[in-house]
């Protein structure tokens, strides 16, 4: 599939800010799966951007405005070609050789530890969630491959979680989420990495964009989070529990980290005596 | 495999640094010894009074964290009977510090490049990906020549046996460097007389050591080299030393507010508008250094400041992520570091520790906490401390609570019963417990101040040294052959 995709955010202030230094992390990746054909980023004010590669792969992209300002926009635009037609056209081991393969994987690319170990308020430990969970969560059968556990798993978030826009907070705590039963996608992709790291499997987070013809979540387009398992024998394999899909070329990745706050698409600095923003947030995402 | 067991129950005799026996002082405090005895009491009591009146004048102060968020000011204790160490001691540690901190230098570009150590086995990666201080923010960049650590304070005590033993490396921001010299200033002027018996290298030349360190880091060459000084402002406890050290240098003393970084430049705003920086000697944790990349609610740092360093701008020192190779839970891998990059026996010896993740080892803890220190690892300066033989059951109680909690957080080592030495106190001379921070830079080449600070634990029978907690302080004497 080729998509067209514009990603709009606007900040305003009542008064004046200065010295604004903002990152972004908005340019798709560009892997096996996706071909980034062009990306284009711009700013008003207009200022001189700079990229690095971050720590998780991910494309930063920064820049500042010093002088006083009331109002800061970023526009992405960027056209990209996703490849994968069938999520589950990968190869699989045998069970019993499954987590062998795991500990070999993990041993030669050590941050691999990050995505099994990293415990947070997004992804607490097992025992902070089973407080706040009323039923018992999935086991993982020792004697079926790995991957059936993970679509049980898939198939299991939504029991506990009902999609509601704006019924958490952003990076808020996944607890808070799983006592009152909704959440937004973000939360459904913490949960079921929270579950997948206690299982001793590597998962993280994916900030990205689902195809508005796919999408069940509401009409207002925004990004969409999903999390990434590492799949013995296959590599990362893409988990949407926010629709209990695989990812697949209706898909397109942006950042992928330990949880939504390394994931983040904005973040910023500033001097000025005002700290509530709410960011107004415009994404298009059209097949071309 | 860090178990060294304890040995019996009775307690033990600390080394005497001064006495040989009861009645001798050990060879190179006799010259000292026979002129105090000469003078007298009363001459020892006159100079006592003058240095507390000369660090009056210089305003020699350190700030103590109490009920109060602001802190107070207090006058630094200083006892002015010297500590004295011999050539051949010397010897041991300087050559002891540099094997540690080159190994510690290698470990920390290792960490955040190819992790060979963690895939070789050697170091466990929980160690390392479960450390706070572990800076994900900054792997792939690499420092000029590879230095993390241009300023380390390694803290040394003697056992019984009167062998030196590492007790923790301060990598991260080190402080104490500025009372060693005002130490020495003082001591000069109270007592001239006892340095015309003894031949002491000098420690004054730190400052420029330093500024040459800093100089040489310079994007733009070390014959154009702006540098700042950054402090957290002036609650901090350090910031006698921050206005020392920027007055010493003859280097600009800055506070986060004081600078802005525009498209990957740092600047220091000035009366004459914005001046280019070169180098940062920073006194802030990471935690607060770039609020674009770290604490996104620090107001001490300066937005954009670490892509400022990635695009290679700027120098910041110490090198931020410095902090895990002295994470107290790293530190019983040190010699096992020191092996693994340099092929080398450590020169100085850890205290023996136990890691509260292993099972066997809390077990043994638990059942011993009376003869323990229990320490936080990511704390310093006496907090978050457990001292076992002066603890009360409740406070033992809560330990064992927090340490099952969280054992990644927490290291246990057996009392060590520090060195003791003479101090005036009030009219007497009488024994205290101290250790050693010497200081180490690491410019074109690793050099230790001969020298450092000696912190002496003032209550009677007390180990705990820290300035914070009470503690004072000697002019420590190096002598030349």
């Amino acid at each position: 599939m080729r998509y067209l995709i514009e990603h709009e955010t606007v900040l305003e202030y009542p008064r004046s800010v200065r010295e604004h230094h903002i990152e972004l992390r908005l340019a798709p990746r560009s892997d096996g799966h996706q071909k980034v054909l062009s990306c284009i980023i711009e700013t008003e004010p207009a200022a001189e951007l700079a990229s690095y590669n971050d720590y998780f792969g991910n494309r930063a992209d920064y820049f500042c405005v010093i002088q006083p300002h009331n109002r800061l926009v970023t526009r992405l635009r960027s056209e990209v070609e996703t490849l994968k037609e069938n999520p589950f056209n990968f190869e699989t081991i045998p069970p019993l050789e499954e987590f062998e393969w795991l500990h070999k994987a993990i041993r030669l690319a050590p941050p691999v530890n990050d995505f099994v170990l990293h415990r947070s308020m997004l992804t607490p430990t097992a025992m902070k969630l089973a407080e706040a969970i009323e039923c018992a969560f999935p086991r993982r059968d020792k004697d079926r491959p790995l991957l059936d556990s993970l679509l049980e798993l898939l198939a299991w978030v939504p029991t506990v979680l009902t999609y509601s826009s704006g019924s958490t907070e952003v990076h808020g705590a996944l607890t808070a989420a799983v006592r009152q039963g909704s959440g937004v996608c973000q939360d459904f992709a913490h949960l079921f990495i929270t579950v997948a790291r206690s299982w001793g499997i590597p998962a993280r987070y994916v900030m990205g964009y689902l195809d508005p013809g796919i999408s069940k979540v509401g009409e207002t387009l925004a990004t969409h989070a999903w999390a990434e398992a590492l799949v013995p024998g296959a590599g990362w394999i893409g988990f949407d529990a926010t629709h209990n899909l695989l990812a697949n070329d209706h898909y397109v990745a942006v950042a992928v980290g330990r949880d939504s706050y390394d994931a983040a698409p904005q973040r910023g600095s500033f001097k000025g005596d005002y700290a509530g923003e709410q960011p107004s947030v415009t994404v298009t995402m059209q097949e071309q | 495999m860090y178990n060294a067991g304890i040995q019996g129950s009775k307690p033990r005799t600390p080394y005497h640094e001064f006495y040989a026996d009861d009645f001798t002082p050990r060879d190179h405090y006799r010259l000292l010894w026979d002129h105090i005895k000469a003078t007298g009491n009363s001459a020892l009591e006159a100079k006592a009074h003058e240095s507390q009146l000369a660090l009056q004048a210089e305003g020699v102060t350190f700030t103590v964290y109490g009920e109060s968020e602001e802190g107070i000011e207090r006058i630094w204790p200083f006892d002015l009977i010297p500590r004295i160490i011999t050539a051949p001691e010397w010897v041991k540690i300087e050559s002891g510090l540099k094997q540690r901190v080159r190994a510690l230098n290698l470990f920390l570009g290792d960490l955040y490049g190819e992790q060979r150590i963690i895939k070789d086995g050697v170091i466990p990666p929980e160690l390392i990906y479960q450390g706070r201080d572990f800076r994900r923010e900054i792997v792939g960049i690499v420092p000029p020549r590879g230095i993390y650590t241009h300023v380390s304070g390694i803290d040394i005590i003697r056992d019984e046996k009167g062998e030196f033993l590492i007790l923790e490396d301060n990598l991260r921001t080190p402080s104490g460097v500025s009372y060693m010299i005002e130490n020495r200033v003082i001591e000069r002027r109270i007592l001239p007389e006892f340095f015309n018996k003894y031949r002491v290298r000098r420690v004054e030349h730190y400052p420029s050591l330093l500024l040459a360190a800093l100089r040489a880091l310079s994007p733009r060459g070390k014959d154009n080299a702006e540098i700042v000084l950054l402090t957290p402002g002036i609650y901090n406890s350090a910031y006698f030393e921050h206005t020392f050290l920027a007055k010493e240098m003859g280097v600009e003393l800055a506070e986060g507010r004081d600078m802005v970084v525009v498209n990957d430049i740092v600047y220091l705003k000035t009366t004459t508008g914005l001046q280019r920086i070169d180098v940062i000697y920073r006194r802030i944790d990471d935690d607060f250094l770039d609020p674009l990349v770290f604490r996104s609610d620090s107001s001490l740092g300066v937005a954009g400041v670490i892509n400022a360093w990635r695009a290679g701008n700027v120098a910041i020192v110490n090198a931020p992520g410095s902090g895990i190779a002295d994470d107290k839970a790293v530190y019983p891998y040190v010699p096992d570091i020191i092996r693994y990059y340099l092929g080398q026996e450590p020169i100085l010896n850890n205290v023996p520790t136990y890691q509260m993740t292993n099972v066997q080892d809390r077990e043994y803890v638990f059942d011993n906490m009376e003869r323990m220190v229990i320490k936080a690892v990511s704390e310093s300066g006496g907090y978050g401390m457990l001292m076992g033989p002066s603890s009360t059951p409740a406070l033992r109680k809560e330990f064992v609570d927090l340490v099952t909690e969280n054992p990644r957080n927490y290291i246990a080592q057996p009392v060590v019963y520090l060195s003791r030495h003479v101090c005036y106190m009030d009219g007497e001379l009488e024994a205290r417990h101290l250790d050693l921070r010497p200081y180490v830079i690491y410019g074109e080449d690793i050099e230790v101040v001969p020298g450092g600070l000696t912190r002496v634990a003032l209550r009677k029978g007390s180990l705990v040294v820290n300035s914070s907690q009470g503690g004072g302080s000697k002019d420590t004497w190096v002598l030349a052959e």
